[in-house]
């Protein structure tokens, strides 16, 4: 309960304070428009210039698969290593150490709070600007995309927070975590179908994409592919599969974290 | 001449003192190396499945990256003051750099020095050795690889003067100047072949980012004279356009001190 009442906390408080200040809410308009804007006018010259079809691919398709995995990067989610590494260089750590709650969470429920206003909004004007611009792929109303995508949206949450919470956390073992983030980072975008939407992949990259924990963090993008209809259910096992492994590795990581602060009070 | 040797001076103690931690230097520079090859993956894929558009094809992207990555990599290494403006901003603390008697612009920019940038311009390199090696470049063409990193620098250098001189304009600048800088920067990254008709107008004279990449790999692949010297106006108008916006947007400042005075 008392957990519940410091993530709703959390996430109001943060809330009201982006609204206070759109500006964050410009830079992540301006990086969706630069991002998405630049590639889905190259994707449909693109597509145009091959007849329509790339892969059994539409434009349709690969737009929506991109905007979904944009509208999922602007939640900010891989933003938690840095703050974690900031608190841990600025021996933030300790203060939050003391505190009657548990760090990993607060720093999870904080990393959502922040992203979910420019979230919630660019997600709902992007996503009626492309319908208007382009319509929907025909997979939208099938019943399997309506009921799994909340699960399979949610699961990719969990397992960004605990993936580049690992990251993080390696900064009580190692200065600078920045080399390791950039690489988890691009494998994650590259795998994620940011640029290349998953379905023009080679099919090594798509086997790659389907069983590492980079990819299994962005299957929202697969959800807007007929293959979805038939493979939805294997791919909720693997990303189910990897929240287990990696979590349990980020618990044990973290109790292995906590022996390594020392308090050097001032 | 005696601002140059200062900013040389300058450089100099900035790169031994990231030199001191070693392990962590060597890291960040490798690091940044092989983040950047995810650029290179995801475009010879894309050429790979959709195939060659408007004559761009993968060795032209690695052209591009390797133009593009090595500006961001001098700008940003030698000149990584630039980047903390809006910090020094809303702290007060550029409030020492105004007492200095040096040139303003040379003793921010030179202030800091970006580690991890040296691998983008390791990266950039690689790519235009590589680049050259697949188009098979003639002497003349190196000699033009050459000239455009200098051009394309200096492009570079005014961009993020013009976009980092909007601290002063704004109270979470933090943020904004981090929104338009990712508005030019990745457009920079894309495949050139894909920008045509009014896109490729807007990106080469209103948002500059085909100019640091895509136009000078069109300019050595085609050796094409005219766009050689569109690029060198271009260059000098963006140059002197920054000056005058970041003299301009000084006059701005307030002193915000935190009573840290300066530190």
């Amino acid at each position: 309960m008392k957990a519940i009442r410091l993530a709703s906390k959390i996430l109001k408080t943060l809330t009201k304070d982006r609204m206070h200040y759109p500006e964050r809410l410009i830079v992540d308009t301006l990086s969706v428009v630069a991002r998405f804007g630049v590639l889905i006018i190259l994707y449909s010259y693109v597509f145009k210039i091959n007849g329509g079809i790339i892969n059994n691919t539409t434009f349709v398709v690969a737009a929506w698969s991109m905007f979904f995995y944009f509208s999922f990067m602007i939640l900010g989610l891989r933003n938690i290593s840095k703050v974690i590494m900031q608190d841990v260089k600025t021996g933030n750590v300790e203060v939050l150490f003391s505190k009657p709650i548990s760090y990993i969470f607060y720093r999870f429920w904080w990393q959502i709070g922040l992203g979910l206003y420019s979230f919630v909004v660019i997600t709902i004007v992007g996503g009626l600007a492309l319908y208007l611009a382009i319509g929907f792929p025909s997979t939208f109303t099938s019943s399997i995309f309506i009921f799994s995508v909340p699960f399979i949206f949610l699961g990719g949450v969990i397992l960004s927070l605990i993936l580049y919470g690992i990251v993080g956390l390696l900064a009580f073992w190692i200065q600078d975590i920045n080399p390791v983030f950039w690489i988890v980072d691009k494998a994650v975008m590259i795998l994620g179908g940011s640029y290349l939407p998953v379905a023009l992949f080679p099919l090594l990259m798509y086997k790659i994409a389907l069983y590492s924990p980079f990819g299994a963090s962005q299957f929202l993008t697969h959800s807007v592919y007929e293959s979805w209809q038939s493979n939805w259910y294997e791919l909720f096992s693997v990303q189910f599969l990897w929240i287990v492994i990696l979590g349990f590795t980020l618990y044990f990581m973290f109790r292995g974290a906590k022996k390594k602060v020392s308090v050097n009070g001032g | 001449m005696k601002e140059i040797k200062f900013a040389l001076y300058a450089i100099k103690k900035n790169i031994q003192n990231s030199a001191e931690l070693k392990t962590s230097f060597l890291m960040n520079v490798f690091g940044m190396a092989i983040n950047n090859t995810a650029f290179i993956i995801i475009w010879v894929f894309f050429v790979k499945t959709v195939g060659v558009i408007n004559e761009w094809t993968a060795s032209d992207i690695i052209g591009l990256l390797g133009f593009a990555t090595i500006c961001f990599g001098i700008v940003l290494s030698v000149g990584d003051g630039l980047r903390r403006l809006p910090d020094l901003v809303s702290t007060g603390s550029f409030d020492r750099f105004l007492l200095s008697p040096k040139n303003l612009l040379v003793r921010i920019g030179t202030s800091s020095f970006g580690s991890s940038a040296v691998g983008d311009t390791i990266f950039g390199i690689v790519c235009l050795i590589f680049y050259g090696i697949l188009i098979h470049a003639s002497f003349f063409q190196v000699l033009l690889i050459i000239f455009l990193i200098i051009i394309t620098t200096m492009i570079f250098l005014s961009l993020v003067i013009i976009i980092y001189s909007t601290s002063f304009l704004f109270t979470d600048s933090d943020q904004v100047t981090t929104g338009i800088f990712n508005f030019f920067l990745t457009p920079s990254l894309f495949n050139g072949g894909a920008f045509h008709g009014l896109m490729k107008i807007i990106f080469v004279f209103i948002i500059p980012s085909l100019l640091v990449g895509a136009i000078p790999v069109e300019i050595v692949r085609d050796i094409s004279v005219g766009k050689l010297l569109l690029i060198c106006i271009l260059t000098l108008f963006w140059f002197f356009l920054s000056i005058k916006i970041f003299n301009k947007c000084v006059k701005k400042y307030e002193s915000s001190n935190f009573m840290t005075f300066g530190n």
